[in-house]
């Protein structure tokens, strides 16, 4: 190993990026778009879900009952449908995501007392939304039903509202939201942000990088230099680490200014591990590259090797216990999931060392194991 | 000779030619060997993964109970909790134990039984209870507290209804609302068909932008674009190949993916016409290649290509619906959203696959999309045309 020639190479693939301009831009610009693209867009809230009402009832009470999903924030009326017929068309034709069905008689029922049924059809094509919004429809059932019972209960017994309401609601829930109080999707989503980002962004940087001077045939003037496997392949990746490094940085602005993401956790420990995991996910790079010969294949390899374990496998958009037990394995087999446990911890616990040494571990493992597998991957005399 | 020979259609000169480069790139593409095992490997494994391993719901949460009341009522209240929603954990003995099985994400809730609670409920008290939900994800915290809300909400309600005397055999005698919410086109909520059709149409975006562009940009790096434009080719007929064969290979991995992957191992139920489908992802490609070749254009070597790869497919992922819906997002976006020409497809492929609904409802998606492709495309032939006329 020697020093100046690491630093020399270094330096010559530095320059190399800058006279890039527009790769060199790109590099710095593709991590904040995406963080702002994102940080906006990617709101997990279900909200303004277009619904359809059927009326057969037609009665001041199924109004009042319709009135409450539509003055809801969670659905946005579209209009009464006259009857199940339009429904396929609409629910078919993505116009509306649920109809609502109000049968006729639901006012008589309610009013001898009697359980009514209504019907709530939901389009099933997105599962997690689907479920999302039967929550809401659940909620809102009930509270009309908390509503209907305490108005019969305050006629029946001739007690004030206020006590018959408390009488049948004898339980009262209180939820607490731990971690992120206000359940504020862009808290918990801003810091996985940088977690995925950082996932994406430096293999693609990395692979492109060394399969360039594969594709040019410039690497032949590594194989036929003195410069050693280990020299080259440090000093080749040195800018890319460090480009990813600054990155991060500016990633975590973002989050903690932009997006108002609180940081809770200890800065030195959380820069720690954000190292890691970047010269992690250079690696991934770095060893994509030593398997592919051409630059397209090192872009097609970097992203699906990336996008999938970043997007699915670390919690971001899925929660990890529900994955299947297979997937569960792939999860705790890669790094995101691990630099997921840090950022999350770091956030939104306050949580350091203590807690989080394993995951540092397993990355720290990582990173040696990559960059252990592109060393001996690369040989200055290739088969040919 | 081989004009004869061939006959029909490419007899032709100007279609032989098309045909003569469509046959030269799908030689070129085939000839990256590593390249085509990873684009095999992306219409098969990795959208087996992504159908087989993720499940967007709340299952079998581990919830804890710390019960401060010990008696019948506040185990009846703890033993709702059931699967196939939540798991539970065991008890806790105090607040600080609580706490610190959700710090280690051990546990994802924490019910909170107070003392008195049956006596007090007996007696017609309110009462309250507590549940501590982890929320570092706010989606699963939400469906878990949306449960909970359900669970506790119904134990109460019957609870009043028993003690009010207004109980019946099947539950309440009241003027309840009762829903009866029934699922459509995927009624068991099978995630597989979610996330299997999400992943092939993130696949058939990926290669549509990137093959086209970078198979551009290499004979500009390498200056074999010079060599093109000698010959007698116009401008149309060097890009359109290009086009043509990405969009064969494609579709031929598309097929793959349904009847080899999704088809058989999901039961993936494809209810409309397939050949409307395979018609929608042809022009689909088209489209989207037409921004790889704009990005072609711009870019001068292919790692600017990659790049630029990146800052088109990310948001036309993001604002096609697929991840996130698009009702919900800022006005703005949603506008944008009309210009990714995925929001059209993602609405189609569905439509095809899950409803089984045919051109009569796909006709606006299907000219929105060519629409969008015919512009983008005569874009890219005009800046090419321009650097290279």
């Amino acid at each position: 190993m020697n020093g100046q020639r690491i630093v020399a190479l270094a330096w010559k693939e530095w320059r190399e990026i800058i006279r890039d301009r527009l790769f060199f831009a790109l590099a710095f610009v593709v991590p904040a778009m995406l963080m702002l693209l994102f940080g906006y867009g990617l709101t997990l809230d279900v909200e303004n879900l277009p619904f359809a009402v059927v009326d057969y009832d037609k009665t001041a009470a199924s109004r009042d009952y319709a009135y409450r999903f539509i003055s809801s924030r969670y659905f946005a009326f579209q209009g009464y449908a006259a009857d199940e017929h339009d429904v396929d068309a609409l629910l078919a034709d993505n116009k509306v995501r649920m109809v609502l069905v109000i049968p006729p008689r639901f006012d008589e029922r309610l009013g001898r007392g009697e359980p009514a049924p209504v019907q709530v059809l939901i389009d099933g094509t997105f599962p997690e939304r689907t479920q999302t919004s039967m929550g809401y429809v659940a909620a809102i059932n009930s509270a009309v039903s908390l509503d209907n019972m305490a108005h019969a209960l305050s006629r029946v017994r001739g007690i004030p509202l206020a006590e018959a309401r408390q009488r049948v609601q004898p339980i009262k829930l209180e939820v607490r939201y731990l971690y992120n109080q206000s359940v504020k999707s862009i808290w918990s989503l801003a810091p996985k942000l940088i977690m995925l980002i950082m996932m994406l962004s430096p293999p693609f940087l990395t692979a492109v990088g060394v399969v360039r001077e594969k594709e040019s045939g410039s690497i032949f003037n590594i194989y036929s230099s003195t410069v050693s496997p280990g020299e080259f392949l440090l000093g080749k990746l040195a800018p890319y680490v460090a480009i990813s490094i600054a990155n991060a940085m500016f990633l975590w602005l973002l989050a903690t200014w932009l997006f108002g993401a609180p940081f809770k956790g200890d800065p030195l420990f959380f820069a720690f591990a954000t190292v890691l995991y970047v010269i992690c996910t250079t690696g991934i790079g770095l060893v994509i590259s030593m398997l592919v010969q051409t630059q397209v294949a090192a872009m097609i390899v970097a992203s699906i090797v990336s996008i999938i374990p970043a997007v699915l496998y670390s919690g971001v958009l899925l929660p990890l216990p529900s994955l299947s037990p297979a997937a569960s394995m792939l999860a705790h087999a890669l790094p995101p999931m691990y630099y997921t446990n840090i950022v999350v911890g770091c956030f939104l616990k306050a949580v350091s060392w203590h807690a989080l040494w394993l995951e540092v571990l397993v990355l720290a493992a990582y990173a040696v194991g990559l960059f252990g597998l592109g060393y001996l991957l690369f040989t200055k005399r290739p088969r040919s | 000779m081989s004009d004869m020979t061939n006959g029909g259609l490419f007899s032709v000169p100007g279609l032989r030619r098309l045909r003569v480069m469509t046959q030269k790139e799908l030689l070129q593409l085939f000839r990256d060997v590593a390249l085509m095992v990873f684009f095999l490997y992306s219409f098969t494994g990795d959208i087996y993964l992504a159908a087989s391993g993720v499940s967007m719901q709340l299952k079998n949460a581990a919830i804890a109970t710390l019960d401060a009341d010990y008696s019948f009522a506040s185990r009846e209240l703890a033993s709702r909790f059931q699967p196939p929603y939540f798991q539970p954990a065991g008890s806790v003995a105090d607040a600080r134990q609580a706490i610190r099985r959700l710090d280690d994400g051990d546990v994802m809730a924490v019910l909170d039984v107070p003392p008195r609670f049956q006596e007090r409920l007996q007696r017609g008290e309110q009462v309250s209870v507590q549940l501590q939900v982890d929320t570092s994800n706010s989606v699963l915290g939400f469906l878990a507290s949306s449960y909970g809300a359900q669970i506790v909400g119904k134990y109460a309600l019957e609870a009043a209804a028993q003690r009010e005397g207004l109980a019946a055999a099947g539950g309440i005698a009241g003027p309840v609302v009762e829903a009866d919410t029934r699922v459509w086109y995927n009624p068991n909520q099978n995630d597989a068909w979610f996330m299997g059709i999400s992943e092939l149409l993130t696949v058939v975006t990926l290669f549509s932008i990137l093959l086209p562009a970078a198979a551009m940009v290499r004979e500009k790096e390498r200056g074999t674009i010079e060599q093109l434009m000698v010959t007698p080719l116009t401008s149309f007929q060097i890009l359109f190949p290009k086009v043509v064969a990405m969009t064969l290979v494609i579709l031929a991995g598309s097929a793959i993916a349904l009847f080899g992957v999704l088809g058989p191992l999901f039961q993936l139920p494809m209810r409309g016409s397939l050949v409307t489908f395979f018609l929608i992802t042809a022009l689909y490609v088209f489209t989207t290649a037409g921004l790889g070749l704009l990005a072609a254009t711009v870019a001068r070597n292919l790692a600017q290509v990659g790049m630029l790869t990146v800052v088109i497919l990310m948001p036309m992922l993001l604002l096609s619906g697929a991840w996130t819906p698009i009702e919900a997002m800022p006005p703005w976006m949603r506008g944008l959203a009309w210009i990714s020409p995925l929001h059209y497809f993602l609405d189609a492929a569905y439509g095809i696959l899950l409803k089984g609904v045919g051109m009569d409802l796909l006709w606006d998606s299907v000219l929105a999309m060519g629409g969008l492709g015919i512009v983008v495309f005569a874009a890219g032939m005009r800046r090419f045309g321009r650097q290279f006329g």
